[in-house]
């Protein structure tokens, strides 16, 4: 009797160990399949604008065009950044350091607002008020040839606050 | 005759007929729209458009399953509530863990929906979706590259999106569901009551659904600066909470709070006190969740800067639908294999602005009746010298070009339009 049911309990365990072995080979390929790919954090310095048209009080907003390689496709990503010639030409990422929604200029209030979550941030990029921790980032700069340039650094380099 | 008192509760049992049925009608719609849509950031919003403009009862369709993953959200909340009520954590502890486990699925599948038409509210809810990951304790950063499958937001994220949305939710749905079915019995399940709810509820949204078209934000390329993104009504408590939260706080409100009040309510039929527990959870809930969602409302009504903004926005919106939908070219990638730089060296704002058109290398295309020239050889014509090309970008019909050709100046600048111009002239059959 008890030899008849530890041999059922052993015939139960053998398609159970099968189905365990099928899972554990495929999940372990599953796991190198889906982990991120990341690339080497571009270097490049992207143009901005030429500094002569950099004038005025105001913060001026600009695209920059990054060009990336992102899994199988070749992505030409624009990014928002903002230009303060007042501020001898710092470039701001318009990123919002929450949660990374992109901050429009209000001419009308004189300063940066996120479309998402109510930070305001003044015009030189400080925090005035809201749910952000910290002001806009600033981006590494350089003027080469009458040209503002900056290298872009995507998001995951700074922190959230 | 079923005395009044159990028919009563029959009917108050039917919360479960409504959610079957909006369940049917989102695998329905959604492997519908599947036959159309493609997961790929340069095509996703033109097949979404070509859905919502040209296939027959595409906009309907698609509002059946954008208005009904939000239907299925709330009415799952209501089925909890309901078992709550008559104390099935305990007498049917299977029924009840299924109805937390379907709320936390559906706001899943709410969750990573929102980014697959690739619009200006994708793009949004896409970064949101990022920073949730990113500000987790711990785990954040690691979260946050397995969601994106890279350091940035680009095409492999939307397949990620696409994959869970597609695959991973609804095979957890249907596990779900089929447990739930082969432990019981399945005339209580499709009662006359649930029926004849579940038809109601239906017939509900399919009338909605008529009314209300489904929004599509903006395309990424047309976005304005100042474009103000709005979530679905059953994100509206989350969206409203992260005002009130920094980054790592709003993680915390977002992903691990929502994670441990279903884990907590899972577990209900196994621990003590259940009552005050699930009742406080509940309670809370139904309140946080009513006040914020009515507070986001209200401050969109009396702020009005961004009233007349989501006006405009609306109206833009209205605009877009009546145009004619505008095919996008194919390039396939076998130009790129011949063994030259796979850029091909054209100018980055070639690539971006003419290359849908005019081909990745000058070689031209066609699309239907419309005809897009090739470039080789172009300047063997007359009047197509580098500065003339230039003069084309700023002004098509001043060199007797019609659309779909149009002017550029909105977009390039002179140096630009320059740099373009002196490819152009190279290029060579």
């Amino acid at each position: 009797m008890d030899h008849e049911q530890s041999r059922r309990s052993f015939l139960k365990i053998i398609p159970l160990g099968i189905l365990a072995g099928v899972f554990a080979s495929i999940g372990g390929a599953a796991f190198r399949f889906l982990r991120p790919k990341l690339s080497a954090a571009s270097e490049s310095w992207l143009d901005v604008a030429p500094v002569a048209e950099l004038t005025g009080p105001q913060p001026l907003s600009r695209k920059i065009v990054a060009e990336q390689i992102a899994g199988w496709a070749i992505d030409t990503e624009e990014h928002s950044v903002f230009v303060l010639p007042a501020k001898n030409n710092q470039v701001l990422s318009a990123v919002c350091p929450h949660e990374g929604c992109e901050v429009a200029w209000d001419q009308n209030t004189n300063r940066f607002s996120c479309p998402c979550h109510e930070s305001y941030f003044g015009p030189d990029g400080t925090r005035i008020s809201g749910p952000a921790r910290r002001g806009l980032d600033p981006l590494p700069m350089r003027i080469q040839d009458g040209k503002l340039q900056v290298q872009y650094i995507p998001q995951e380099q700074t922190t959230r606050a | 005759m079923t005395p009044p008192i159990e028919k009563a509760r029959e009917w108050l049992e039917a919360t479960g007929g409504i959610v079957a049925v909006l369940l049917l009608v989102q695998f329905v719609t959604g492997v519908l729209l599947a036959f159309y849509y493609v997961p790929s950031v340069d095509h996703a919003y033109t097949t979404v458009s070509y859905v919502e403009k040209v296939v027959s009862s595409g906009a309907w369709l698609r509002a059946l399953h954008h208005y009904g993953s939000q239907w299925l959200a709330f009415f799952v909340f209501l089925h909890v509530i309901r078992l709550f009520l008559t104390r099935a954590y305990v007498s049917n502890k299977i029924q009840w863990v299924v109805a937390i486990l379907l709320l936390g699925l559906a706001m899943a599948a709410g969750g990573t929906g929102y980014s697959l038409p690739w619009d200006a509210r994708a793009f949004f809810s896409t970064r949101i979706a990022e920073g949730l990951m990113a500000g987790l304790p711990f785990v954040g950063q690691m979260a946050r590259l397995w969601l994106l499958g890279g350091n940035d937001i680009s095409t492999i994220t939307l397949s990620r999106f696409f994959a869970l949305h597609v695959f991973v939710i609804p095979a957890c749905v249907i596990a779900v569901v089929a447990w739930r079915m082969f432990r019981s019995n399945l005339a209580e399940i499709f009662g006359y009551c649930h029926a004849i709810a579940g038809g109601v509820v239906f017939l509900a949204l399919a009338m909605w659904s008529l009314k209300y078209r489904a929004p599509l934000g903006p395309s990424l390329a047309a976005m304005p600066v100042n474009y103000v993104p709005r979530p679905g009504a059953q994100f509206l408590w989350l969206y409203q909470s992260l005002k009130y939260l920094p980054g790592g706080l709003g993680s915390l409100a977002g992903v691990a709070l929502p994670g441990i009040v279903l884990t907590i309510l899972v577990l209900l039929p196994w621990i003590k006190r259940q009552r005050l527990i699930a009742g406080t959870i509940l309670g809370l809930l139904v309140v946080l969740v009513a006040g914020t969602t009515a507070a986001s409302y209200l401050s969109d009504r009396s702020d009005p800067q961004t009233s007349r903004q989501l006006s405009i926005q609306a109206a833009q919106e209205d605009v877009w639908r009546r145009e004619p939908f505008k095919p996008a070219p194919i390039t396939l990638a076998a130009a790129t294999t011949s063994g030259e730089d796979p850029s091909g060296g054209a100018p980055v704002m070639y690539r971006k602005f003419c290359a849908n058109c005019h081909g990745p290398n000058g070689e031209g295309a066609r699309q239907g009746r419309l005809n897009f020239p090739p470039l080789l050889d172009v300047s063997a014509k007359p009047r197509r010298t580098v500065n003339d090309i230039v003069e084309i970008l700023k002004d098509p019909p001043a060199y007797g070009l019609s659309p779909p050709m149009r002017s550029f100046t909105d977009k390039l600048t002179d140096e630009q339009m320059k740099e373009i111009g002196e490819w152009i002239v190279k290029l060579k059959r």
